[in-house]
């Protein structure tokens, strides 16, 4: 049942990949602010199924889009070796303060990720020499000059990518070692789970993956400014749309990024301000309602289908 | 050569002595009891040696090697496999998974590799479509599958706390059987707390009785269950 | 027990030191700290109960001051009322806005594991203040009340007297929130609910009716924190996420379900941020102080924790 739904959703992916190719430049810019929720959403999704509930998006994505921001600078590395370099940055920045912050659990974690996002932005406002301050700083130019083809096909590839991780990850031996730390922590370590390597592990990568789209993005505009840079919307959008799609599996997130993507860009154009409140919505309705989202929903459907078809009854 | 030693363990919770200086010693292939009353601090003996609490003083030694400041994670990669008193199935795994654990971790298989020896496992211990969700197994499987997890970590000393509580008589004697076969076929050093007699009369060598943390009596349950103390502590209290 | 007085202890040893300092360095920066401690602890109290007695995270409380700010100058602008006056129909107001909200979202959110109830609230936190973001737009609003401005000058320092309102509205809260809790039946109950809520019921509670009131009454707590907001301080739709993450702090430093402390731990927050205020360019870094504070407890506590059981 769940090959045949990887497969399924593995061939709509490959066609909904290249299809912006041949739309214009428009559906290109839409598709790739898709692509880039899609890695928010995967990656956040990734650490989520340990147990571990993170709200600091937004502040490794930042972190991400100075480091590379800077980095082409000050240093004047090329674009693609900018983004490497913010992915590898955030990954150890999330490392060291995951040292601290994974000691704690439950609400005490999210609620430090949550304070992370603004931590980043304050220390970055106030270092003026370095940052820009609160006004930020410009790239010298856009990644591949601004055309559009190209820079959806980075997105693209990025996207597969992190994709193809998130479904690696769901078979190795990760998968069980966090399903377990989010089941039962203490039966897990009785079977030899190291929790907190695991947890700093499994930290420090999905926020490099976030630092790694926020480098990206910075790439595309062409700034940073820690108003932007550092916005809420990159923790709320991805949440919503992981919860909307179904937790703890890959297509979910994907399903909720091309849905709630493409969603909002009308959203964006008829309500200007304050339509970001439908993700609030999306998450309080599917947390009461629908707590596996799209993909769960579904799976249960095709289950009980199926074991009609058998003659078993579904419980 | 006793494999598991404790050397005057002691646990203090505040002002409570929960274990209070206990010699404890395990040999392999041997099956020895743990009894008392509630609230002896059976349990608490079992998560010190498992490493989920650190002792206020006193040491563990696995062959010979000193273990008392060991992370539990690694205490079961070196061997000590265990049970829980309150069950606790992965309910995000399904059968199978739930016991491919200890192969992955503890003894660092691959994926598949631990698949294959899982299913193994469990065909031994008498577990089948081990495809389903831990929500569609009765406490008899449940119970296998909990054996069979701790079997996972390929332990040297498995410790089982109250294996039998929940089982009718039939399931019991099975159980009993089921970890006498694993005992002998795989040398363990079992320890096993159970509240029922009839039990720990047909399944051990040998039994400790604690009490208010301390050891008050150990050897035959024959000859242990005729001591005044463990009679005025343990078996007077019910009897 | 032990712990607990080690917290204290460090606690009142580090507001001396930093009295002293200041009353030395800077008396105006010491005054400051002080009022904006009371305004710290006023808006964490109502956290403090429905965090630490009843056990529900809410990640919207900083939100709901703000919609119960907005509230109050809503009412102010349409019948040209004083805020102080606005209060009383605005905290009747978010009495009920609290029961709706708990009794067709939170409660369903009780029994399902932490993760759910931290992302529920995340999302209700994000309808509030895009909710506000749609309806008023995200312009700073402010009233202007002439009250608000009166001073005082001891010495050669001079500050401003209205802001000490905080302090006595957060000494008011505690005073009653713990009389409630000792004193009443539903004080009482609340407290058995929130140690051990399957008890509670087989002594003859109605539960969810005591969850449904607390958190009323922490809503209503906090309409009346919206209106004293407003006499001074300009609100945005964001505005109350900062204070959600200060008061969660406050009660974490106290330790959950200690109110008193709360009391302390705001005046450890407030004179530390007015402190670094004080240092030159030291304004912008002030938002960090609290950071610091809350992983310096947290750690402390985890780590005497240790000591005994991991």
């Amino acid at each position: 049942m769940k090959k045949t739904l990887n497969r399924t959703f593995l061939i709509i992916g490959v066609l909904l990949l290249a299809a912006p190719l041949f739309m214009g430049p428009y559906a290109q810019s839409v598709a790739r602010s898709v692509l880039m929720y899609l890695m928010l959403a995967i990656s956040w999704n990734m650490l989520v199924s340990s147990g571990q509930l993170s709200f600091g998006i937004a502040g490794f994505f930042g972190l991400g889009g100075y480091a590379s921001t800077l980095a082409i600078v000050y240093l004047g590395m090329p674009p693609i070796l900018s983004l490497v370099f913010a992915f590898i940055l955030v990954g150890a920045a999330a490392w060291l303060l995951g040292l601290v912050a994974l000691r704690l659990r439950g609400m005490y974690f999210a609620i430090s990720t949550l304070a992370l996002a603004e931590i980043f932005r304050v220390i970055i406002h106030n270092w003026h020499g370095f940052t820009g301050g609160p006004n930020g700083k410009l790239l010298p130019k856009l990644i591949f000059d601004g055309a559009s083809v190209p820079t959806y096909l980075l997105m693209a590839v990025l996207a597969a990518g992190t994709i193809a991780f998130s479904m690696w990850f769901r078979r190795s031996k990760f998968h069980f070692a966090v399903t377990s730390i989010r089941d039962n922590e203490i039966a897990a370590m009785s079977t030899g789970i190291n929790i907190y390597k695991t947890l700093l592990m499994v930290f420090a990568v999905t926020s490099a993956v976030q630092g790694l789209v926020g480098a990206s993005f910075a790439n595309m505009y062409g700034f940073v400014t820690p108003e932007s840079s550092f916005n809420m919307n990159y923790t709320l959008l991805p949440l919503a749309m992981t919860l909307l799609g179904g937790l703890y599996t890959t297509w979910g997130p994907v399903l909720g990024a091309v849905l709630l993507g493409i969603v909002g860009e009308y959203l964006k154009l008829y309500i200007p301000y304050g339509h970001l409140i439908v993700y609030g919505i999306i998450i309080v309705l599917v947390i009461l309602f629908m707590p596996n989202g799209i993909v769960g929903l579904s799976g249960k459907l095709l289950n009980g289908f199926e074991a009609r078809k058998k003659g078993e009854v579904q419980l | 050569m006793s494999i598991l030693q404790t050397k005057k363990l002691t646990i203090k919770f505040g002002g409570l002595t929960a274990v209070n200086e206990v010699d404890f010693s395990l040999e392999s292939g041997h099956i020895v009891g743990i009894i008392g009353p509630n609230g002896a601090g059976k349990t608490t003996f079992i998560n010190l040696i498992a490493g989920l609490h650190t002792p206020t003083s006193g040491s563990v030694f696995l062959d010979g090697e000193d273990i008392t400041a060991m992370k539990p994670h690694k205490r079961a990669r070196i061997g000590i496999g265990r049970t829980f008193q309150l069950i606790h199935p992965l309910e995000n795994l399904s059968l199978v998974e739930n016991v491919m654990n200890g192969f992955l971790f503890a003894q660092d298989f691959s994926v598949p590799k631990a698949r294959k020896a899982a299913v193994l496992l469990c065909e031994e211990l008498g577990l089948s479509r081990l495809e389903r969700p831990t929500s569609q197994m009765n406490i008899l499987e449940i119970k296998k599958m909990e054996l069979a997890k701790a079997l996972a970590v390929n332990p040297k000393i498995l410790f089982l706390d109250e294996m039998m509580a929940g089982l009718n008589s039939d399931e019991s004697l099975e159980m009993i059987s089921l970890v006498q076969k694993v005992t002998r076929s795989k040398n363990l050093a079992v320890g096993v707390v159970e509240h029922v007699m009839g039990v720990i009369k047909q399944l051990t060598h040998s039994v400790v009785v604690l009490d208010g943390g301390e050891v008050i009596a150990q050897g035959k349950y024959e000859d242990v269950v005729k001591n005044e103390r463990v009679q005025s502590a343990y078996l007077g209290g019910g009897a | 027990m032990r712990q607990n007085k080690a917290v204290i202890g460090s606690a009142v040893g580090f507001i001396g030191v930093m009295i002293i300092i200041l009353l030395i360095a800077k008396p105006s920066a010491l005054i400051f700290g002080i009022q904006r401690a009371g305004l710290y602890a006023a808006i964490a109290l109502p956290m403090a109960l429905v965090l630490g007695i009843v056990h529900i995270v809410n990640l919207a409380h900083g939100e709901m001051m703000m919609i119960a700010a907005y509230l109050t100058y809503s009412i102010c602008v349409a019948f040209g009322l004083d805020p102080l006056v606005a209060m009383v129909p605005t905290a009747v107001i978010m009495f009920f806005v609290g029961m709706l909200l708990f009794r067709f979202t939170i409660r369903y959110a009780l029994k399902a594991p932490e993760l759910n109830q931290l992302i529920l609230t995340f999302g209700l936190a994000m309808v509030l203040s895009q909710g506000i973001n749609l309806l008023a737009t995200s312009q700073p609003r402010k009233l202007s009340v002439d009250y608000v401005t009166s001073s005082a000058t001891i010495g050669n320092v001079s500050f401003g007297t209205y802001d000490f309102i905080f302090l006595a509205v957060a000494v008011i809260f505690l005073t009653g929130l713990m009389l409630f809790l000792k004193k009443t039946r539903l004080g009482k109950a609340a407290m058995a609910v929130g140690q051990n809520p399957v008890g509670a019921q087989f002594v003859g509670i109605n539960v969810i009716s005591t969850y449904t009131i607390i958190f009323a009454i922490a809503s209503a707590m906090l309409g009346i924190m919206g209106a004293f907001f407003i006499t001074k301080m300009s609100i945005f739709p964001t505005v109350g996420g900062a204070y959600t993450m200060k008061s969660f702090c406050l009660v974490a430093m106290a330790g959950i379900g200690n109110l008193p402390m709360v009391l302390l731990s705001s005046l450890v927050l407030g004179i530390s941020e007015s402190a670094v205020q004080s240092i030159p360019g030291g304004t912008g870094w002030s938002p960090l102080v609290f950071f610091g504070l809350i992983i310096a407890v947290i750690l402390f506590r985890s780590y005497a924790k240790t000591a005994g059981v991991k």
